[in-house]
């Protein structure tokens, strides 16, 4: 027997084994490839989607490499600043991490402008006839808002105006947000106020 | 005899009616105590025009200590935690805040989980028909404005458990504007762990408040000529905001039901249009009168804001 054939033989044996072809007993197993054997197995599980089929740990192999790293050096002040400033205030990272990166305009204020509606002014007496903002909400996907797509031909200076009153208006949604938060208990105690003179009388 | 049965009649429908009446304030009773009593874990989502906001709204009671908990789901996040008397907003990119009051300002008008006799004054409570709204059985009631210059507010209540399933702004045409929907709702007996653990944790002192009496500072700068009937003034001082860092003089009304912010700003340069923008129920208007800037923000029809920042006036 050639030292090739054998080799053929053992392979053979472990895949007739996995197959259920050949028991696995003593004899069998001392002929079997090992590291086919398993290797065999392993993509047969996977194949089988059987839970923890695959499992390869390379952790030692990447903590080896991280040994063998070359050290870069570190200046000895640049710790990283620890945020405590004594307040025991819980952040919002408790339930949920910020999208720091995200406006928060875009969060809480509800509309954006996207093109104003120049229609001509009502003289004053046509009240129905409101002049209105074409609105798009900004609930949770945000997408920059461009009015140049609209009307490519704004002059720079107008364009610059809207931004400011878009602006604003985000400013003041998200203050109106604000300020109405307090309104209930306000309310609350300028009726205990009213009240209080009533039971005097 | 004709005349006789005419007099029952009416006497009968008016009985009728004034039943009606207290049964709708007692489901909107019933809700309240429901609300605060209930374990519950809900998930709603309001729809304001085209857009979408999910929340997610839990509430636990064990004991004296009652725990809420209701986040924006969308975007940047919005979370706001209530234990007992203090609730404490986390908002992304400012440093989270306590406000000393017993209700969360969510997208639900407080007022509905308290004491809503308060608004018998200037909204009629009506009930509706009966329906079925996530898969429970509900009845409607509505509170309806008693001018025009409001909107109304329509609540379907599960007829079983009295908590909330559906609410929704509607305009004098009967437009559903703004919506919020129950999409899931668990009620437990026990507490849900998430907010037992709220109950270790420590939350910012609540920031001291003030009434107008206290304030009466800036009340006198500008003199606001109409506003819809009930409508009381909360607040009024002069400051920054905090976006664009803009100064503005800011009042703050409420009817009980529905806020509404007055700003008077300096003008943007250039001439500027007035017009109306909305989202939904929130309307802002911008009027330009020249010297000043008005905005009035909040959840009404668009012709009453222009009509109040119209209204607005440097005092004589």
């Amino acid at each position: 027997m050639t030292k090739a054939n054998h080799t053929a033989s053992r392979q053979e044996v472990a895949s007739r084994v996995l197959d259920g072809d050949l028991p696995s007993n003593e004899l069998s197993v001392a002929q079997l490839d090992t590291e086919k054997f398993v290797r065999y197995a392993q993509i047969g599980d996977v194949m089988r989607e059987r839970q923890g089929g695959l499992n390869i740990d390379i952790t030692a192999s990447v903590a080896a490499a991280l040994e063998s790293e070359p050290c870069h050096s570190v200046p000895v002040g640049a710790q990283v600043d620890v945020q405590d400033n004594g307040t025991k205030v819980i952040k919002l990272s408790a339930w949920q991490k910020p999208l720091s990166q995200m406006a928060i305009a875009a969060s809480v204020a509800l509309v954006a402008i996207v093109g104003v509606n120049t229609m001509p002014q009502p003289s004053g007496e046509d009240t129905d006839n409101l002049p209105v903002f074409q609105s798009t909400p900004l609930a949770g996907g945000v997408s920059p808002v461009s009015f140049s797509s609209e009307q490519p031909a704004l002059e720079s200076a107008e364009k610059g105006l809207r931004e400011l009153q878009q602006q604003r208006i985000g400013a003041l949604v998200l203050e109106h947000q604000r300020q109405s938060r307090v309104a209930y208990s306000l309310q609350k105690q300028t009726q205990r106020a009213d009240e209080q003179p009533e039971e005097k009388k | 005899m004709r005349l006789i049965g005419c007099i029952l009649g009416l006497f009968f429908t008016f009985i009728a009616n004034a039943n009606d009446v207290t049964t709708a304030e007692q489901l909107l009773h019933n809700m309240a105590k429901a609300v605060h009593t209930r374990n519950f874990n809900a998930s709603f989502v309001v729809s304001k025009g085209k857009g979408m906001e999910p929340y997610r709204w839990i509430h636990a009671k064990q004991g004296d200590t009652e725990l809420e908990l209701l986040s924006l789901l969308n975007g940047a996040g919005l979370e706001m935690v209530r234990v007992n008397d203090r609730v404490t907003y986390f908002e992304p990119q400012s440093p989270p805040y306590s406000i000393s009051t017993d209700s969360i300002a969510g997208p639900i008008p407080e007022v509905l989980f308290k004491d809503i006799s308060s608004l018998l004054e200037n909204y009629d409570f009506v009930l509706g028909g009966k329906g079925r709204v996530a898969g429970r059985p509900s009845q409607l009631v509505r509170i309806e404005s008693k001018d025009e210059s409001k909107y109304n507010y329509w609540l379907w209540i599960d007829t079983q458990s009295s908590l909330l399933l559906k609410a929704a702004y509607v305009n004098q045409q009967g437009d559903l504007l703004e919506q919020l929907l129950l999409t899931h709702i668990s009620v437990t007996p026990e507490p849900s762990s998430q907010l037992l653990e709220l109950q270790q944790k420590e939350f910012p002192a609540p920031l001291p408040m003030q009434t107008v009496n206290e304030q009466g500072s800036t009340t006198s700068n500008w003199v606001i000529g109409w506003l819809p009937q009930g409508f009381k003034l909360l607040k009024s001082d002069r400051h920054k905001l905090d976006l664009n860092n803009e100064l503005a003089d800011y009042y703050l009304y409420s009817d009980g039901l529905v806020d509404i912010s007055v700003f008077v700003q300096r003008p943007l340069p250039g001439q500027r249009a007035s017009g109306a923008l909305s989202s939904g129920a929130t309307t802002v208007y911008v009027h330009n009168s020249g010297a000043f800037d008005v905005s009035v923000v909040g959840n009404i029809p668009a012709l009453t804001a222009k009509s109040i920042a119209e209204s607005v006036q440097r005092p004589l």
